[in-house]
Formats: structure tokens, C-alpha cells, sequence
């Protein structure tokens, strides 16, 4: 009696659980979802408005992946910190296919002779604390990142050839900016140059350890310094004296969501309003009909790397990696890796669709399997053996490592792929000594001024991870650094894509595409400018519908 | 008695020396380099070096150790590489999330456990017993993280019922908001907590009904109810008080996956990102503070234990 009562008890459990895990697969579409933590504004007033009206108010969220590191511009690198920096801080001005918004300055003039620019700030600007902004934060600014004694990781960029660039201020709302040299990169460094303010960090012995850094930040951006919760949440609110205007929305809030698949349930559940996606999700939050899902141009190149110092010695010679790329097809390779061109387009050129003077009209060794039989014979190798370090749990990597070990195989080289913790691919990858790896599968981000790629293509560039070594090519990047005629300079950057397309430095395989879920709910989409790595360039723009 | 906590908490210091050391080097024997975690190929190499400088990284590891020590017997945990704040605040400051978490998790586990285990061992091998054993089992291997995504699709996507993320709503201070936020956490924590709990009580229980004392409690004409609660309870109760003393130190790093999914913002999750970003200041500081707490909590489990049964002479 007791034996048959436990079986059927066990079917009954057995059969509940089946029960229970068919009904969650069976509807895709989230509940009513009346839970948006902080949007509680919006449901009392619904689309009363009409069209064409921008309403004020509201709260929108973001999920990010961390705590942010340091919020004052001058130390922030990691992505959480630019993303909110965007929001409490302005820039002097940004720049967008060739064309200049100005934020906090009104104009930018270089000298006839390129050594010498003239930044003028606007009028009435002040900080979140209701103090003045003026040419003297621009100068501390300046002044800090040079200090050595400051720490920040930007310094380099101010120096040319060993001399610092000086700021002197001209009067309270000019700067002049002196450079030891004609350099019109310098444009593009300046975009980066945030300003933080004097009043605040002037006494401060050690700026990067101060508390003001992630504690009521005072910045000059559309929204200030409301709260920060360690772990869980900042949020800012509303900055009525912004340079560009009042900002739509009441506050945003960056909520920190460390683990993926939680932080897209919550994103369904509408507790996130915007977050980063990845193509495999994407149907998923489709379904839910309440996202837009924006693919948008990141400035990157995702590429293959070719470690020329690599013991074997093989990928050092042309022919071979000009074989390599042969046996690859970028377009097979694209749809491996991203599962849709929608999300990559192909690339031929080390430099990024949004960089100036970009061709992608250049040699490409591309998908003809006879070709690279016959270079590799012809440079007699016999059973050529190559390592691909991947960067464990990294799908993109581990895709692409397999379909090259795949078609490398069709024509006679085999890859053993070694897949290492992310710590340790990261110091391999960068490591300028190390031999025992000759594929990996990288990206990069470089802005749109192509003499940021000297670093990764000079033969003692910082970042010459694949160690290439051409003298025409050291030359042609010192030449393009100098030259003020943008036409001249052009036809520098126009050959430096040909050399290194021809040589098969790497073999370049796609312009990805960041792709992001926004809430319906939420407009001014296009006026905030979706923009690589903080997502929203000018987040004033943004507002609920 | 008192010879004995004193005795222990001399060893603590050496302990907790030796701790660090072995500790410290683990850390500079992995591989991977803090400064990378903030670098990208945009900055230059002089930057990058004079940074690795500025942290002190580029001492040899005996040194780094020294001087990390020596602010340590300052008082000072030292400054976190990447974000440079100090490492006391940082723990200090997560870690009423974390103990808060933990310790109502191990509470309602214990509470759940003993009746179960009592249960479960007095019906031995009877259909009462089978179903709490075969639960028992799933919650022990039941991924943590698995069931914790399971059950916020369930209760905050499909029924609404409860929020999905984070400690509080956003803006909102109150006790209560805290509560709601935590009552997924909590249950995902105490149902694998329980299931070890049960198995261990279980089996004192069925230990301790072979015990004369428990058949003279019958032949007396007990219940078995009285003699379940009030006779064995005690006897049951002291493996208990040994797990409990070494769970101490769980408070401070037991719910590392929980607090990820749920981006709870304990100790845990610091925990996890300075291990991946190689920032020892914090690694060392969480686990010299587990580990203290790892002893106190060994001395407190064989102090009760002394005085729970007398039958146990601790050491003199």
C-alpha cells in the first residue's frame, strides 16, 4: 500500500514539473508589466498629448554591466563611466561624420600655420553647483592630465614629440591651445577633453582618489549628481542650466545588472529601459513588442590577428597569411560568427567606415580555396601547424576560431585553438614577447581620426599586436600626422590602406554593429545620436512619449 | 573554557598571517594583470607604465606584499587599483546586503530543516521520508543560478508578482521595499541550504532513535511527537551548532552566484569582479575578513558545543 501511494506521488511531482516547464515555453509575451520601477510618472498621463509635442518629464533606465570606476573625465576608460559621463558631463564638442556639434565651446579656429587653435566657450555656462564655467576649467583641465603627479591615463595624447601641448587662457572664455608641432589630430584629442571643474579639484593633492569622483559629481552635462547606491544604482536628475538647453527628462538611472539573462528579464519585465543586446536575443525581445531594437555602427573592426613574431616563423611571410585569408570566406564568416549580415558588414580596410579618408576599395585575398593551395605550396611548407587563443565563454571568439580551424583544414594547415580565462588572454594578447600563438580573433575602437591607428601599425606602436614591421608604413603614418592639407592627407591615409591590405597585416572580417533595445515609450531617439560606447551622445534629447 | 578561547585566539594571528601569504602569492601567480582590466589599445604604453608605477605594481611581489602588510598593521586595507577607493569602506559598506541575505537565508533553512529532518528520520524509509529525501537531492543539485533565473522568469516576467532585480526600487528607502526584493533571493539560498540541513538532521535523528533513552520515553508512554521535539531535538541540535559556526564565514562570501543573478549588491559580487579584474587589495581584504570570521566562528560552534553537552570536555 505504501510502495504503490509513493509511485503514484512521484508520477504526480513528475508530472507537474513537465506541466510547469511546457506552460513557460508556450507564451513568449511578458505579463502586463505595470511594474517599471521609477516610470511611474507615465501611467497617470497617458498619450493625452499630441503629436509633435515634446512632454517633459519621466524617467528612463538603463542597465549596465558594473559599477562605474571613476566618473570624472579625466580617469574614466571603462565603458559604464563614459556611457554616464555623457550624461553628467559636456564636451567642448563632438564630432560626427566630418561634421562639428558644439556643446560647451561656440568655436574651434586653428591658426594659418596649424600650431596654433583658438577655442572659444559660450556664454552663461555654469557647473551643476551654479558656479561659472569658464576658459580657467578648460586650462586646470589641461593642466591635470599633464601633471604626472595626477595619474591619468591620457597624458600621452597631450605631449608631440616629446613636448607638451600648452592651454593659456586668453580671457574668461577663450583658450588658446600652443602645439610644438602641426598635428590635426589634435581636433580629435580635443574631443575627448571633457572639462572638470577648477573649483572643486584646485586643492585636491590626489585627484584620483577622491571621493568626488563618484560622489556628488559636479559636471556641466545635461543631468546632475542625484544619487549613487554601490552595486545597485546612480541616478541623476534633470539639470535646468545645461548649454544646450533644458533636458527633457525628469532623471535617469543607470541600474547595475552584473549577470546577462537576469538583466534581460528585467529588461522584458520593465524594470530596464534600454540595454545592450546581442544577436542571438534579439528575437526574443522582438516578440515582446515593446522594444525597438536599433543596430547602430560601433567604429569597430572585428578582425584576425596574425602574430608575426609567433616561433614558427610562418605567419611573418606575406604568402602565407595571404593564403590564410585565401582559404577564409568573409561572408561565410560573418554569417558564422554574427548570425546575420545585418549586424556586420564586410570589411577590407583596417580603418572604420566612421574614420576619415576610409576606403574600403582596396586588395582583399578573399575566399578562393585553389589560390591558397598554391601559396602555401609555393612557399613549401610542410604541415603547418597554427594556435588560436580564445578567450573562454566568448561565443564570437569561439565561433570564428572554429570556422577558421575548419578552412584552414581544407587546405592543409592545422589550428589547435587554446582557450584561456579572459585575465589571461588579455595579457597573451598584449604581451609583446609572446611566441606560442599565431591566430586570435580581436577588435578595436579607434575614433575617427586614422592617425589613432599609428599605435596598432607603426613597428613600435604600444599596440602592434600582430609586430609588422614596414618602414614605408612608419613613414606614411609620421607624414599623415603632420599634414595640415586635408586633401594631402587623404591620399597618405588612401595608400596606408592599400600597403596594409596588400600585405595581409591582418585579415579584416567585419564593421560590427552594437545593438540596442530601447523602450517604445521613449523618443528623440535620433536627435540624441546613437553613438559607439555610450550609447546616446546627447541624452537632453531624449523623452517619454 | 577561558584557556581555551584564549589559546585560540592567539593562533588567530599567526593564522591569519599565513592566510594572506598563501593568498597573496595565488594572486601573483595567476595570470592576468590588473592594469589591463582599465587599458584599452588606444593608450599608450608610457601611460600604461607610469600607471602599473603609480599602483606600486611594479615592484617585485615580496615587496608589494611588505608594504601591503605594513598598512595593514596601520589599520589600512589599503585602495582598491581600479577604482581607488578605499577597500575597508567597500566591504563595509556591502556588507549588511550580504550578511542581511545570507543570514535570513540560513535562518529559515535552519527553521525549515530541523522539523523536516526530525520528520524525515522518525518516518524513516516510509513515503514522508522518500519525498523529503528526493527534494533534498534536487536542491542539492540544482544549480543555484538555474534556479534562480527559473524562478524571477516565473514570478517577476510571467506573474508580476515580485521584482526581478537589485535590493531596492529605485528611489525607494524603505524596509519593506528591501523585504520584497529580497524574498526571491532569500528563497533560492535557503532551498539549497535546506537540502543539506535535512540530510544532516536526518541522520542524527536516526542515530538517535536507537538510543535507550528513546525507548524509555516510549515504554514510558510518550507520544511520538514529544519525544521527536522535546527529547531528540537537543541531541539533534548539535551538528547543527557546528554548521552554523563554520557558516559564519559564509555570511561574508556564500552567495557569490545569487548576488550576480540577482545583482545584489553584497560582498559577493565585489568579490567576483576584483578576482576578474585582478584587484588584490580587495581580494585580500575579503578573504582575511572570511577568515577571521572562519575562526570566530570555529571557537563560537565549540564553545556551545562545550556547553551544550557536557559530555564534551573541551580541551584544557
Amino acid at each position: 500500500m505504501a510502495k504503490r501511494f509513493s509511485v503514484i506521488l512521484i508520477f504526480a511531482l513528475l508530472a507537474l514539473a513537465i506541466a510547469a516547464c511546457s506552460g513557460k515555453n508556450g507564451e513568449n509575451n511578458g505579463a502586463g508589466g505595470g511594474n517599471a520601477a521609477g516610470s511611474t510618472n507615465e501611467s497617470a498621463s497617458s498619450e493625452a498629448g499630441s503629436s509633435g509635442e515634446i512632454k517633459v518629464g519621466g524617467s528612463l533606465i538603463f542597465g549596465v554591466g558594473a559599477d562605474p570606476l571613476e566618473l570624472n573625465p579625466i580617469y574614466a576608460g571603462d565603458r559604464v563611466s563614459l556611457t554616464i559621463n555623457q550624461a553628467l558631463f559636456a564636451p567642448l564638442f563632438q564630432v560626427n561624420n566630418g561634421e562639428k556639434t558644439f556643446y560647451l565651446a561656440e568655436s574651434l579656429t586653428p591658426s594659418e600655420d596649424g600650431r596654433t587653435y583658438t577655442l572659444k566657450l559660450k556664454d552663461g555656462l555654469t557647473w551643476h553647483d551654479g558656479q561659472p564655467l569658464t576658459a580657467d576649467d578648460v586650462v586646470f583641465t589641461f593642466d591635470a592630465i599633464l601633471d604626472e603627479k595626477q595619474n591619468s591615463m591620457f597624458r600621452s595624447n597631450l605631449i608631440l614629440g616629446g613636448e607638451p601641448i600648452r592651454a593659456v587662457k586668453v580671457d574668461d572664455r577663450t583658450v588658446e591651445f600652443r602645439l610644438p608641432q602641426v598635428n590635426p589630430a589634435f581636433e580629435a584629442t580635443l574631443v575627448q577633453l571633457t572639462p572638470i571643474p577648477k573649483h572643486i579639484f584646485e586643492n585636491v593633492a590626489n585627484i584620483e582618489q577622491s571621493e568626488k569622483n563618484l560622489y556628488d559629481v559636479v559636471g556641466s552635462g545635461p543631468f546632475k549628481f542625484k544619487e549613487y547606491k554601490p552595486g545597485e544604482y546612480l541616478t541623476l536628475e534633470r539639470f535646468d542650466g545645461y548649454a544646450l538647453g533644458k533636458p527633457n527628462l525628469d532623471s535617469i538611472t543607470y541600474r547595475i545588472a552584473k549577470d546577462s539573462n537576469a538583466a534581460l528579464l528585467a529588461l522584458q519585465n520593465g524594470e530596464l529601459n534600454v540595454y545592450y543586446v546581442n544577436p542571438q536575443d534579439v528575437p526574443t525581445i522582438e516578440a515582446t513588442g515593446k522594444f525597438e531594437i536599433l543596430p547602430y555602427s560601433e567604429g569597430r573592426l572585428a578582425y584576425l590577428l596574425f602574430n608575426e613574431n609567433s616561433a614558427n616563423g610562418l605567419l611573418a611571410k606575406k604568402e602565407i597569411r595571404q593564403a590564410i585569408s585565401y582559404a577564409l570566406s568573409r561572408e561565410e564568416m560573418i554569417q558564422t560568427v554574427y548570425s546575420s549580415g545585418e549586424y556586420a558588414e564586410p570589411a577590407k580596410s583596417f580603418v572604420t567606415p566612421d574614420g576619415l579618408f576610409w576606403t574600403n576599395d582596396v586588395a582583399t585575398y578573399d575566399n578562393d580555396v585553389e589560390k591558397a593551395k598554391e601559396l602555401l605550396a609555393a612557399a613549401g611548407t610542410s604541415n603547418p601547424k597554427l594556435t588560436f587563443i580564445i578567450s573562454s565563454g566568448n561565443k564570437a571568439m569561439e565561433a570564428a576560431a572554429l570556422y577558421v580551424q575548419q578552412k584552414l583544414k581544407a587546405v592543409g594547415i592545422t589550428v589547435e585553438i587554446q582557450s584561456l580565462d579572459a585575465s589571461a588572454f588579455g595579457q597573451k594578447f598584449a604581451d609583446a614577447s609572446a611566441t606560442d600563438f599565431d591566430l586570435a580573433y580581436s577588435g578595436y575602437i579607434m575614433g575617427y581620426d586614422p592617425d589613432a591607428y599609428r599605435i596598432l601599425y607603426e613597428s613600435d606602436g604600444d599596440a602592434n599586436y600582430t609586430h609588422y614591421n614596414n618602414p614605408k608604413v612608419d613613414e606614411l603614418f609620421d607624414q599623415g600626422a603632420r599634414e595640415p592639407d586635408p586633401e594631402k592627407r587623404g591620399a597618405v591615409y588612401q595608400e596606408l590602406q592599400e600597403i596594409i591590405a596588400e600585405d595581409a597585416v591582418i585579415y579584416p572580417v567585419a564593421y560590427t554593429k552594437t545593438i540596442v533595445a530601447v523602450d517604445k515609450r521613449f523618443g528623440g531617439i535620433e536627435e540624441a545620436v546613437l553613438k559607439p560606447v555610450v550609447i546616446f551622445e546627447d541624452p537632453s534629447k531624449l523623452y517619454l512619449k | 573554557m577561558r584557556q581555551l578561547i584564549a589559546k585560540r585566539l592567539i593562533q588567530t594571528i599567526p593564522l591569519l598571517f599565513f592566510v594572506s601569504v598563501v593568498c597573496f602569492a595565488l594572486i601573483k601567480m595567476a595570470p592576468g594583470d590588473p592594469v589591463m582590466s582599465f587599458v584599452t589599445p588606444n593608450m599608450h604604453k608610457e601611460d600604461i607604465e607610469r600607471v602599473r608605477a603609480n599602483l606600486g605594481l611594479d615592484k617585485p611581489a615580496h615587496v608589494q606584499y611588505w608594504l601591503w602588510l605594513k598598512e595593514l598593521l596601520k589599520g589600512n586595507l589599503g585602495y582598491s587599483l581600479v577604482n581607488h577607493q578605499p577597500v575597508a569602506k567597500l566591504i563595509l559598506e556591502r556588507l549588511p546586503a550580504t550578511a542581511g541575505l545570507m543570514g535570513c537565508a540560513i535562518l529559515l533553512a535552519v527553521i525549515l530543516a530541523i522539523p523536516l529532518g526530525l520528520i524525515a528520520g522518525a518516518f524513516h524509509n516510509k513515503w514522508v521520508d522518500r519525498i523529503i529525501t528526493f527534494m533534498s537531492y534536487i536542491g542539492i543539485s540544482v544549480p543555484v543560478f538555474w534556479l534562480a533565473i527559473l524562478l524571477i522568469y516565473l514570478f517577476a516576467v510571467k506573474l508580476d508578482w515580485l521584482p526581478s532585480m537589485g535590493m531596492r526600487t529605485i528611489g525607494v528607502n524603505s524596509a519593506a521595499d528591501v523585504i520584497q526584493h529580497g524574498i526571491l533571493p532569500v528563497s533560492v539560498l535557503a532551498f539549497s541550504f535546506l537540502s543539506s540541513y535535512v540530510r544532516y538532521v536526518r541522520s542524527s535523528t536516526i542515530g538517535q532513535l536507537r538510543e535507550d533513552y528513546v525507548q524509555i520515553q516510549y515504554a514510558y508512554g510518550s507520544i511520538r511527537r514529544v519525544v521527536l521535539f522535546r527529547h531528540v531535538l537537543k541531541h539533534v541540535l548539535l551538528p547543527i551548532i557546528t554548521l552554523l559556526g563554520m557558516s559564519l564565514a559564509d555570511l561574508v562570501t556564500g552567495a557569490i552566484v545569487t548576488e550576480t543573478v540577482f545583482s545584489w549588491p553584497g560582498i559577493g559580487s565585489l568579490g567576483v569582479t576584483a578576482i576578474r579584474g585582478m584587484d588584490y587589495p580587495i581580494i585580500m581584504g575579503i578573504t582575511l575578513f572570511s577568515a577571521l570570521l572562519l575562526i570566530i566562528g570555529n571557537l563560537l560552534a565549540d564553545v556551545l558545543y562545550g556547553y551544550a553537552d557536557p559530555r564534551i570536555h573541551t580541551m584544557r
